[in-house]
């Protein structure tokens, strides 16, 4: 037998670790390391492919200048920003609240558990169809409800403030979801014995959740809240069937005009760059939250 | 050893296999169901009976133009060859000819003034790319008027020429009728691809060109700003409703069927609906005629319509375009027109006494293809689109004034279609 091969059957420790490694780094070298680095690559070229036989053509910086003074790309990247701003907290806010509720002592918890999960087990493009009836200015439930309650309607997905509030509304209540079932997972977590040493103490309920609750369920809290950012930096599906990005583009998101310049427009060169602008941002954001949770 | 025993038998079964076969299948991709598959399906079960040999499978997808675009603009993209021949919206032959993604089918069925001869002038001019045969048109269809004929005879009105006058009768009726769920006319505002049709179809009756021969933009902004004023005014009027840039297609259709619009603007397959759907309202009472122009201009409709293409990346290109060409004959346009009501593109079936028999509106649509005009050919059209339909849904939205919206159309697609 070769000797080649013998090693093979009866590695060393390190070959085998390697060995044993090399699936999983291949994999994720051609499903990560790759399409990355073809963005990153194709971010620097002239490459439509509307125009057919013209050749790609290298164009250096030209790209980023461009998205530097694109009107469109600023609007997206503000869209989006808000999106976040708004959402984020919110459903950090309306997630605590549910997980809370969830957390009391029901005598049968399955019920409550199940209506925490059945938001986030729907598609988005679903919550996003869904919520678009709602807001609708003739058929919709919430133009009802004001009608009966002598309220002057709205035509709420046709100007741009009130269509950015439904959608947001649309997204926190999809995400809250995600978010209480991480919480709820924390508040599982935190000793009985901590609130009934507070309650001999005297303390409040509302000690309680500030000295207690709060700073124990701090690692959940960052967790469910990087989660929730990094996909909100991404939103696409809400705003896209609600609204398509209007009235003009004003609920336009970076996802959807990425979207728009690739499949749409076929412009891969100025999409991939508008992408990689993206990417730069989630990865600001993201640093920024790893750097605090570095000091906690 | 074994292993190559094994090998040799397993190509020695595929051979034989291969031999037994001698059958070319070829993949059609049929559009949605708006374009009728299972029609399609009788025309290809015809084809296989007179071809032996030829096998034809249908594949469908996207409901809407936009969504079929997106589609093909993946599958082509990658080159995939698995897709021989596709259905088009009107608007896709430049761009999709651009890009290099059909076969021009001048070898195959004869050069462009001789094999597009006999179709609608519209048709003829929107397959042709650089010269070459790009697709061959399959069906029409167009933007009809339709209106009320029982409410416009009740109250002693003709049928209106121009915008002006349309919106002195719809009023007129509400008045009379006085029922607060009637519309008097309903258009499609939404930011989908009908929308591109609501920016023309005010801007052409004025005599105005979007864009030249080459494709260059000529926008006349002046004409374009009193084109959406128009619509402007009519929701003034209380004639189109308020969250009109709510309103896509079906909601027009399904309005007009529960008898709630006077006037409407639509695609040609809302007729059987209105004539055939069990809920429709209006079985009966329903007309058809051209559309409206501008005081002192022409009327103008927006043409759509679907042409047959056979993919670049095919592997059986002579079959696919011979498949093409029985789909682009006069017997199958006849076929379509009689059993499913689609439109000829054929200018003489208009007045063959034959298909007026079986579909007798084709005598009023006749008189409106005739005004018939394409969207902006530019193999760039996804971007055309999308500039156009936005800024129109957001100026009916009132989000944009319309001289800002003219504006922001000419200044993004100067640099587009130049």
């Amino acid at each position: 037998m070769n000797p080649g091969l013998e090693r093979l059957r009866d590695p060393s420790e390190k070959t085998l670790a390697l060995l044993l490694l090399a699936p999983a780094f291949l994999l994720l070298a051609l499903i990560v390391v790759y399409p990355i680095g073809k963005l990153l690559w194709n971010s620097f070229f002239d490459l439509r492919l509307s125009g057919g036989s013209e050749a790609v053509q290298f164009v250096g910086w030209r790209n980023y200048v461009d998205v530097w003074k694109d009107h469109d790309f600023w609007n997206a990247a503000g869209n989006t920003l808000l999106i976040t701003a708004i959402t984020v907290p919110g459903a950090l806010l309306v997630g605590l609240g549910l997980a809370m509720l969830a957390n009391l002592p029901f005598r049968r918890r399955w019920p409550v558990r199940l209506a925490l999960l059945l938001p986030w087990a729907l598609p988005l493009a679903f919550v996003g169809l869904i919520f678009a009836w709602f807001f609708h200015t003739e058929y919709g439930v919430v133009n009802d409800v004001l009608r009966r309650l002598g309220v002057t309607p709205s035509m709420w997905l046709l100007s741009p403030g009130l269509a950015m509030t439904a959608i947001c509304a649309a997204i926190v209540w999809k995400t809250s979801s995600f978010m209480a079932l991480i919480l709820l997972a924390g508040l599982q977590m935190i000793p009985r014995s901590l609130y009934e040493a507070a309650e001999v103490d005297g303390a409040t309920r509302w000690q309680q959740f500030w000295q207690i609750t709060i700073p124990m369920l701090m690692p959940s809290i960052i967790v469910a809240l990087i989660f929730r950012t990094i996909t909100a930096l991404q939103t696409f599906d809400i705003p896209y069937t609600m609204t398509k990005g209007g009235p003009g583009n004003a609920t336009e998101t970076l996802a959807m005009l990425i979207h728009k310049t690739t499949i749409d427009y076929l412009d891969v060169g100025y999409g991939s760059t508008l992408a990689v602008c993206m990417f730069l941002i989630s990865l600001v954001v993201t640093a920024l939250y790893l750097r605090r949770i570095g000091r906690e | 050893m074994r292993l190559r025993t094994c090998l040799s038998l397993l190509l020695a079964a595929s051979l034989a296999a291969g031999g037994a076969l001698a059958q070319t299948t070829l993949r059609v991709f049929s559009g949605g169901s708006n374009q009728r598959p299972d029609l399609m399906r009788k025309l290809f079960d015809q084809y296989e009976r007179a071809n032996a040999g030829i096998k034809i499978q249908i594949e469908t997808g996207g409901a809407t133009s936009e969504l079929q675009r997106q589609y093909l603009s993946t599958v082509l993209n990658a080159k995939d060859s698995a897709i021989d021949i596709f259905l088009i919206d009107i608007v896709n032959p430049a761009q999709y000819f651009g890009a290099g993604w059909l076969e021009p089918l001048d070898a195959h069925l004869g050069a462009a003034d001789k094999a597009l001869a006999p179709y609608l002038d519209v048709y003829r001019t929107s397959n042709v790319v650089n010269g070459k045969v790009a697709a061959m048109p399959g069906f029409a269809d167009a933007m009809f008027m339709y209106y009320r004929r029982d409410l416009l005879e009740k109250h002693r009105i003709a049928e209106p020429r121009t915008w002006d006058e349309l919106g002195a009768a719809a009023q007129k009726i509400l008045k009379a009728e006085g029922n607060p769920n009637l519309q008097g006319l309903s258009i499609q505002g939404a930011p989908i691809e009908g929308a591109v049709c609501t920016f023309l179809l005010p801007y052409w009756s004025q005599g105005k060109d979007f864009n030249d021969a080459s494709g260059r933009l000529t926008l006349d902004k002046p004409a374009a700003v009193r084109g959406l004023q128009q619509w402007l005014s009519l929701v003034d009027q209380g004639v189109i409703k308020k969250n009109v840039a709510e309103v896509k297609t079906p909601d027009t259709v399904n309005e007009f069927k529960a008898g709630q619009v006077v006037f409407a603007i639509n695609w040609s397959w809302a007729w059987d609906r209105f004539k055939d759907d069990a809920d429709s309202k209006v079985k009966g009472q329903v007309g058809v005629m051209p559309l409206p122009a501008m005081a002192g201009g022409k009327s103008a409709t927006c043409v759509g319509g679907w042409q047959w293409a056979v993919s670049a990346f095919s592997r059986h290109k002579a079959e696919a375009a011979k498949l093409v060409g029985y789909m682009a004959a006069r017997d199958a346009s006849r076929f379509l027109a009689a059993e499913g009501a689609l439109l000829p593109t054929y200018q003489a079936l208009y007045q063959d006494p034959e298909v007026i028999r079986q579909v007798p509106w084709f005598k009023d649509a006749g008189q409106v293809m005739v005004f018939g005009r394409s969207r902006p050919m530019s193999a760039r059209y996804g971007e055309v689109s999308d500039a156009v339909r936005t800024t129109t849904s957001a100026v009916l939205a009132r989000t944009k004034k319309p001289e800002d919206g003219v504006a922001e159309i000419e200044s993004r697609l100067s640099r587009v279609m130049r």
